[in-house]
């Protein structure tokens, strides 16, 4: 029984287009529509021959493009993507004209690009290959000033809801029956005061004794391509004076796989054991089985896949190492938890209070004005387990965690060692921040790696972009990376791709977030490197230039030479927002000023040209 | 062969007498499913067209090779012709998910509960659904016939009942409650035999795609919908990340303020905060007694903002939350 006739894809930057898939995906099991669900990347192509009906809800990266979870798979082996398939041009026009399709779009219209994706996918879906689509797209806008929202004052949600409210309708109208036994029903919608059960939920395993499940070591099983390494180095590269730590952090590889520079590693993080005895023993019914081997009622669900499912299974160890309790709660947790707000014996108010929780807890969930939730969770980044510190009228089954519970995902990094070195080399900032919460704010992967000691061991994966594959190493290379974006700079160089490297590097003060300098110093000096830096903050030290855009254009005429004659490649590496903008923006003004191109148009046209032929390179976060 | 045993075929790959027992295995684990193995044959005379199936023949038809799994090669072409000897509902096991496509478009559906149970079964040639059996292995009970949940309140969330003991309520959804009976007109699966070439060739080449920049128009925008009605309202913006506008000094000093007021009250020694009931209404702020049910319900001044619900007579305890930057 195929249930991929009805597809929901997402691609999501920040999780918002994932939260608004799970909340439509809720809605059709309640309306008995069976369907997939899943990141647009980890569609396989060939299924779409199976589908008929495809909901896309999709964000824009800053660069215009899809999220990365749209354009690639989460797995680390090759498999091509639905994007890159679509991509193709060799495909006929009418492929998809068995496919009806209805897409919204996420966005900001402060930003260029505004909804550039979804209006890609859009024009290739149904201009291009034929895709019926159900209903003009829609394109939310964050501060609704363009878009399907434009001029209204409501928010994205209210657009997501329009969205619901059409496919809901329209799928509601064709079928509006279903099959049960043979028997031809009407199709009602289950009541959101119902839990709905998961195919396959946690029970205890009766046949494994207790003592020789606790005592096995942790691992992972069912998916091969996740590796094990062990830490040799973990050390803070920034003045401890200064406020941001950031870490020199190297991985042993138990087997030694190949990679190269430009490849990514995904660390799968774990909570804290303090967190997880924190949220054991909030629940009333979790730590009495907290180190009792279970298994799964009917097999592991596809979302456990990626990473591997832990052994030996207990609750404890899922906490720790697969439920994402340290995350900031979506609507989509609200609208699965709600209807167990129901324990009012520890309550100092009762059943007043209880009513009141459970009242608030189900306004979190349905509210289409999701403002109380966002000041309540996003905007002081309030955790999953805080939450069910406040209500502690939550009595959550433990056996269907896994449903109600989002999972840890592994987290990306640039690697910064050199050609398959066997010492993974990273360079990551630990994350710490202020919010109206008393408790600082920590990242999860990063604080779990600023924990780790020489000798631990931990999981990961190494993710191969090819970026080399596209590139031609025998033009000169100009690096522009200010602060972190020196972690995939620092495997470029190590790997002696080119003799002729320029590196732009920009930090805040000379003294104290210089990552690197030795190292660097040395190889300018060595003649390995051209090195200009720059520090935003450092008046002394960088007199006359604040931004790595500044060095770029003190250095325009020489940089254009080079990028003109000798076809130099550039790439960017670091944070998102203005910075790659900026830079941007000035190397289009040094083409301008320097390039001899008749007029601006037609130097604008030569970096369009250099994007188009892989020499203008850029990975942002 | 006696009522209720189904008619079976092995098919045979030439390695297969490279691994001695394999075949006398094979046929008496199906046997104990109760199938008779009325036939077998060299892949290769079926191949050749030396050998000719009939009909709607067999319950089902068993590919044996000793090739490892991600290594099997098949002959395509012969999955119709397998397809047909099936009997509807027929079984085919010994082909892997790589010849997917080849299956769906033949008209087999894929069954995978468990990995060594993964095998394809044919679908009933008609479209019409009513006449698909479905398997219930959990009957849902009469709710579902009435089209409704004896379990139900009349009305949600009815928060008023004091007494009816909001006990959670949960269904189990089955694959089997949900039909599939979104099925294809018999077109469109012609249409996707023809498309599946297409999918077969998964190869990546980087030159043959089109260029993602060519697919924005400069007519974007049109062509969208509107909304009409919106109830929300446009979230307080948060400061961008390399906020240059000033929001990012304003939301800081709006945590600073606050932050502040928190250290008004729990900077009393731990002596000092045993004394103090938070959960007095009125002791230590005003009356509104909101104060200790935590941030959900606190008012936006309140002096406690940001820290965790009390609980009952117990004071803030600092070792769960203070915390250094």
């Amino acid at each position: 029984m195929s249930s991929k006739k009805i597809v929901i894809l997402y691609g999501s930057e920040t999780g918002n287009a994932c939260d608004y898939a799970y909340i439509l995906s809720q809605k059709l099991n309640r309306l008995h529509f069976k369907h997939t669900i899943c990141p647009l990347g980890d569609f396989i192509p060939s299924d779409v021959l199976e589908c008929r009906y495809m909901f896309i809800i999709c964000s824009t990266s800053g660069q215009g493009e899809l999220p990365v979870n749209a354009r690639k798979s989460s797995s680390a082996t090759e498999q091509q993507s639905l994007w890159s398939f679509l991509k193709q041009k060799s495909l006929p026009h009418d492929l998809l004209n068995h496919l009806k399709v209805s897409f919204l779009g996420l966005g900001d219209s402060s930003y260029p690009h505004f909804n550039y994706a979804v209006r890609k996918l859009h024009e290739r879906f149904v201009n291009q290959l034929g895709a019926i689509e159900l209903f003009d797209r829609l394109e939310a806008d964050e501060i609704s000033m363009a878009g399907s929202n434009k001029g209204t004052g409501s928010g994205v949600e209210s657009v997501y809801f329009e969205f619901e409210r059409r496919i809901l309708k329209l799928l509601s109208e064709k079928f509006p029956t279903r099959l049960v036994n043979g028997e031809r029903i009407k199709r009602i919608a289950i009541d959101d005061e119902i839990y709905m059960e998961p195919s396959s939920y946690l029970m205890l395993d009766d046949e494994l004794d207790m003592e020789t499940s606790s005592t096995k070591p942790v691992k992972f099983k069912g998916d091969s391509s996740v590796k094990y390494g062990e830490v040799s180095k973990n050390l803070r590269i920034t003045n401890n004076e200064h406020f941001q730590d950031v870490r020199q952090f190297t991985i042993k590889m138990k087997d030694n796989e190949n990679y190269n520079p430009g490849d990514t590693i995904a660390l799968y993080p774990c909570n804290t054991d303090e967190d997880v005895e924190k949220i054991l023993k909030v629940q009333p019914e979790w730590l009495k089985v907290a180190d009792k081997p279970l298994k799964f009622s009917n097999g592991v669900q596809n979302n456990l896949l990626e990473g591997g499912v832990i052994v030996p299974l207990t609750l404890r160890n899922l906490l720790n190492y697969q439920c994402d309790i340290m995350s900031v709660p979506r609507v989509s947790f609200f609208m699965k938890v709600w209807p167990f707000a129901v324990d009012k014996s520890r309550l100092e108010k009762g059943q007043d209070q209880l009513d009141q929780q459970r009242e608030k807890l189900h306004q979190f969930a349905v509210d289409e004005d999701m403002q109380d939730l966002f000041d309540y969770c996003n905007r002081p980044r309030r955790s999953i387990l805080e939450v069910v510190e406040d209500f502690l009228s939550l009595n959550l089954p433990w056996k269907y965690i896994l449903d109600y519970m989002p999972i840890i995902k592994p987290r990306l990094f640039s690697i910064s060692s050199g050609d398959s070195d066997p010492s993974i080399d990273l360079t990551i900032a630990i994350v710490k921040y202020k919010t109206i919460l008393r408790k600082i704010r920590k990242g999860v992967c990063t604080n779990f790696v600023a924990n780790l000691k020489i000798g631990d061991e931990l999981r990961y994966k190494i993710h191969r972009n090819n970026l080399l594959d596209k590139v031609n190493c025998k033009s000169p290379f100009i690096l522009i990376s200010p602060g972190v974006g020196i972690a995939p700079m620092m495997s470029l160089i190590k790997s002696n791709i080119s003799g002729n490297i320029h590196l732009f590097f920009g930090n805040r003060f000379k003294d104290s977030d210089y990552l690197y300098q030795e190292t660097l110093e040395e190889w300018e000096k060595s003649g390995k490197i051209n090195l200009y830096t720059a520090f935003s903050r450092d008046r002394v030290n960088s007199p006359d230039v604040k931004y790595v855009q500044d060095v770029l254009w003190k250095k325009g005429q020489e940089l254009t030479e080079i990028i003109i004659n000798e076809n130099a490649n550039i790439y960017l590496c670091g944070s998102s927002g203005k910075m790659p903008i900026q830079v941007r923006l000035t190397i289009v003004e040094m083409l301008k000023k320097w390039g001899s191109f008749a007029d601006d148009k037609e130097a604008e046209a030569y970096l369009k040209k250099m994007e188009a032929d892989h020499r203008y390179l850029q990975e942002t976060w | 062969m006696t009522l209720g045993d189904r008619l079976g075929l092995i098919l045979i790959h030439p390695a297969v007498t490279t691994v001695p027992g394999l075949l006398e295995a094979k046929k008496l684990e199906l046997s104990k499913k109760n199938y008779v193995i009325g036939d077998q044959f060299l892949i290769n005379k079926l191949n050749d067209n030396s050998v000719t199936l009939e009909k709607d023949k067999y319950d089902l038809i068993y590919y044996l090779t000793p090739e490892k799994v991600e290594d099997i090669k098949f002959p395509v072409k012969l999955i119709p012709v397998i397809q047909s000897a099936l009997k509807t509902n027929g079984s085919f096991y010994g082909l892997t998910e790589a010849f997917k496509v080849d299956a769906l478009v033949n008209g087999f559906e894929i069954v995978s509960v468990e990995d060594n149970d993964y095998h394809w079964i044919k679908k009933a040639g008609s479209a019409n659904a009513n006449v698909v059996q479905l398997k219930t292995k959990k009957k849902l009970g009469n709710e579902v016939k009435s089209g409704k949940l004896p379990t139900f309140k009349s009305k949600l969330p009815t928060f008023k009942k004091k007494d009816a003991g909001n006990n959670e309520q949960v269904v189990k959804l089955s694959v089997e409650d949900v039909e599939d009976d979104l099925d294809d007109d018999p077109e469109v699966s012609n249409e996707l035999l023809s498309k599946a070439k297409f999918f077969n060739s998964l190869s990546l080449n980087q030159d043959a795609e089109i260029d993602e920049n060519n697919l924005i128009k400069s007519t974007d925008g049109d062509g969208i919908t509107m909304i009409t009605c919106g109830k929300t309202n446009t979230k307080k913006r948060r400061a961008c990340k390399d906020c240059t506008c000033g929001m990012k000094e304003l939301e800081e000093e709006e945590i600073d303020n606050i932050r502040t007021q928190q250290d008004k009250v729990v900077q009393f020694t731990s002596e000092e905060l045993t004394e103090i009931d938070f959960t007095i209404e009125g002791k230590l702020v005003g009356g509104c007694g909101s104060c200790s049910l935590g941030d959900a319900f606190r008012c936006s001044g309140c002096p406690y903002l940001g820290l965790p619900a009390f609980k009952p007579g117990q004071p803030i305890s600092l070792s769960s939350i203070s915390d250094d930057l």
